[in-house]
């Protein structure tokens, strides 16, 4: 893959502290990651990953406190295993499971948080171009925004 | 959490809490490179409280069994406990330095989830039942103090009737063990809104929690402090004082009685506040983590239950659905904690948080992925 | 890395046979204080073992951190 792979990460509100990190909802260092905070790890919907990969997104990522130190007591060892569940569905979809990561940082695990992500993207841009996770049934290419996507609820 | 940082509001109070959440954190980091996080035993202090509880609970039974209630023979059944019965010097030992984990624990627990903000909003109920279990804890060291009736226990609190008597001592023991059996009432109290509540510490803790309450029970033996037996006419002046539970004593050197009566309850009584009191932040500077009580959408509610099963705090309910066959999640929200693993629980999309829909998450995920966006639009 | 902890594991368990002749000798020679002490340290030594061994990954929960 030739281009940089674009990775949008969920992130959790509480744990690593964006601040010096991220800028306009990118990180810094990391341009091509785009950062969606959430109230907490156990906020995302496997849909929404799902989705994103098929809206064109390389890589997804969830970011919650350590594990055990969760805010609401167990959203990131609930999200770890729908993570996981999102994996084995999506491999049989011949997608590649690198393409979704769980990591886990604290508020000052800043550095190390950066060090994963960039592992996490440098696993994907060795990766062959992504095939639609979905292939029936629904466009696999970006749609403009807009669509009713949103409204469907 | 940045948003946090980014908007500080200018209130002392908030500041100090602010930087204690950060050094709170900070010694997370420490003590995650020594142990591995699911070894972490700050994240286990509850879970260590409940395993020094155990420890008295069962050394307790042993004690009770050689303990005599009556004025003549309380002291002397100790004495017996310690140095007759085999290893029982050992067992009095680990109720006593037990006793003191205990407390020890349980002031990790209570400073922990006070920094981390544990305790606001719905987490009030197991903050408002700790500050009863604390009291009790407290209560109960007092009382174990009395029944070993040497000269630390003349205190002359319960003393009941005219003067000291055997009924003295039985009353005393019962206020020993009655508090003792209603700590696990409590315990009910503080575990009702919890899902899957952390009561046991991992392995390797409850192996050198036990082992150092034993270890401590045979290099400093309880015999080392020689206290004569109380007589009813000894004045003491100068124990051995233990720091965890008869503090109170120790102020009494300085204060009036009243004064240090004062001062427990106005501890008790500002520590029951604590959670309505004052913030840390308000709920603007929040952002994210203040999305509004989750909403269920009734028409998309299939009664799968995955999100009763999810939520940390009991705070779904599933009721029979009116005119289907099927059941009906309700959120109550005076329990809900706005945090949101309802939602990724549920594949109907049934329920959302109200003040940041589904729809806004993709949103933002089309704007990150729209070709050449280069400023994107934070929620 | 790993022959350090298990070096350290050899250490603790060398320790832990320590203590345990020490809680027998206590038995015997009727000095339970320094018995019920032995039983502290033999389990203090324990935990360490513990800790070791999850470290190096032998032990602890299936789906370690990621």
């Amino acid at each position: 893959m030739t281009q940089v792979p674009k990775v949008i990460g969920f992130i959790c509100d509480w744990s690593v502290d964006l601040k010096p990190l991220s800028d306009g909802g990118r990180l810094r260092e990391l341009p091509n990651v785009r950062v969606v905070q959430v109230p907490c790890s156990g906020f995302v919907r496997p849909d929404w990953l799902e989705e994103a990969l098929n809206r064109g997104a390389d890589g997804v990522f969830v970011t919650g406190c350590p594990y055990g130190d969760c805010l609401n007591r167990e959203g990131n060892f609930l999200m770890r295993d729908r993570i996981d569940q999102l994996q084995r569905r999506l491999q049989r979809r011949k997608v590649d499971t690198a393409r979704i990561g769980m990591l886990a940082f604290g508020l000052h695990d800043g550095a190390a948080f950066l060090a994963e992500v960039k592992a996490f993207v440098d696993r994907i841009a060795v990766l062959p171009p992504a095939q639609p996770a979905r292939t029936a049934g629904r466009p696999a290419v970006a749609q403009p925004a807009g669509t009713p996507e949103g409204e469907r609820t | 959490m940045s948003t946090v940082v980014e908007r500080q509001t200018p209130g002392r109070y908030a500041r100090l809490m602010t930087t204690l959440l950060r050094e709170t954190l900070r010694l997370d980091v420490w003590v995650n490179r020594l142990y591995p996080t699911d070894f972490n035993p700050l994240y286990y202090t509850g879970g260590l409280s409940n395993l020094f509880l155990f420890t008295l609970v069962l050394s307790g039974i042993f004690l009770f069994f050689y303990y005599d209630a009556s004025l003549g023979e309380a002291f002397a059944s100790v004495q017996y406990i310690t140095d007759r019965v085999p290893y029982g010097g050992i067992v009095r030992g680990v109720h006593r330095y037990a006793a003191d984990g205990f407390i020890v624990a349980i002031l990790l627990h209570l400073l922990r989830n006070w920094f981390t903000d544990r305790h606001l909003f719905a987490r009030d109920n197991p903050w408002i039942s700790g500050m009863f279990l604390l009291l009790f804890g407290g209560f109960i060291g007092f009382t174990g103090y009395q029944l070993v009736w040497d000269e630390r226990a003349l205190t002359r609190l319960f003393i009941g009737g005219l003067g000291i008597s055997d009924g003295t001592l039985v009353r005393i023991l019962f206020l020993h063990i009655g508090p003792a059996t209603a700590l696990y009432a409590f315990l009910w109290w503080h575990y009702v809104r919890l899902r899957h509540p952390k009561i046991w510490p991992p392995g390797v803790w409850v192996l050198f929690c036990v082992g150092l309450v034993f270890l401590l029970a045979g290099v400093v033996p309880m015999t080392r402090e020689t206290i004569p037996a109380a007589a009813p006419a000894a004045h003491p002046t100068s124990f051995p004082m233990d720091v965890f539970f008869l503090i109170p004593f120790w102020l009494l050197n300085f204060l009036p009685a009243g004064v240090v009566v004062l001062l427990l309850v106005a501890l008790f009584v500002g520590g029951l506040a604590i959670p309505y009191a004052s913030r840390r932040e308000t709920p603007v500077e929040m952002g994210v983590r203040h999305s509004g009580v989750a909403q269920v959408i009734d028409g998309n509610c299939t009664g799968c239950e995955l999100c009763y099963y999810d939520c940390p705090y009991n705070a779904i309910v599933m009721v029979p659905s009116p005119g289907h066959r099927s059941l009906l999640a309700v959120v109550i929200e005076s329990r809900c904690v706005e945090c949101g693993i309802c939602i990724g629980a549920c594949p109907f999309e049934a329920l959302e948080l109200p003040k940041f829909l589904e729809r806004d998450v993709l949103r933002q995920v089309a704007e990150a992925l729209r070709p050449g966006s280069g400023q994107a639009v934070r929620a | 890395m790993r022959t350090v902890y298990t070096m350290g594991v050899a250490l603790l368990s060398g320790l832990s046979l320590l203590f345990a002749v020490g809680i027998i000798y206590g038995e015997a020679t009727d000095q339970w204080f320094l018995g019920g002490g032995s039983v502290g340290a033999l389990l203090i030594a324990y935990s360490f073992i513990v800790l070791l061994l999850r470290k190096m990954g032998m032990t602890g929960p299936r789906k370690t951190e990621r």
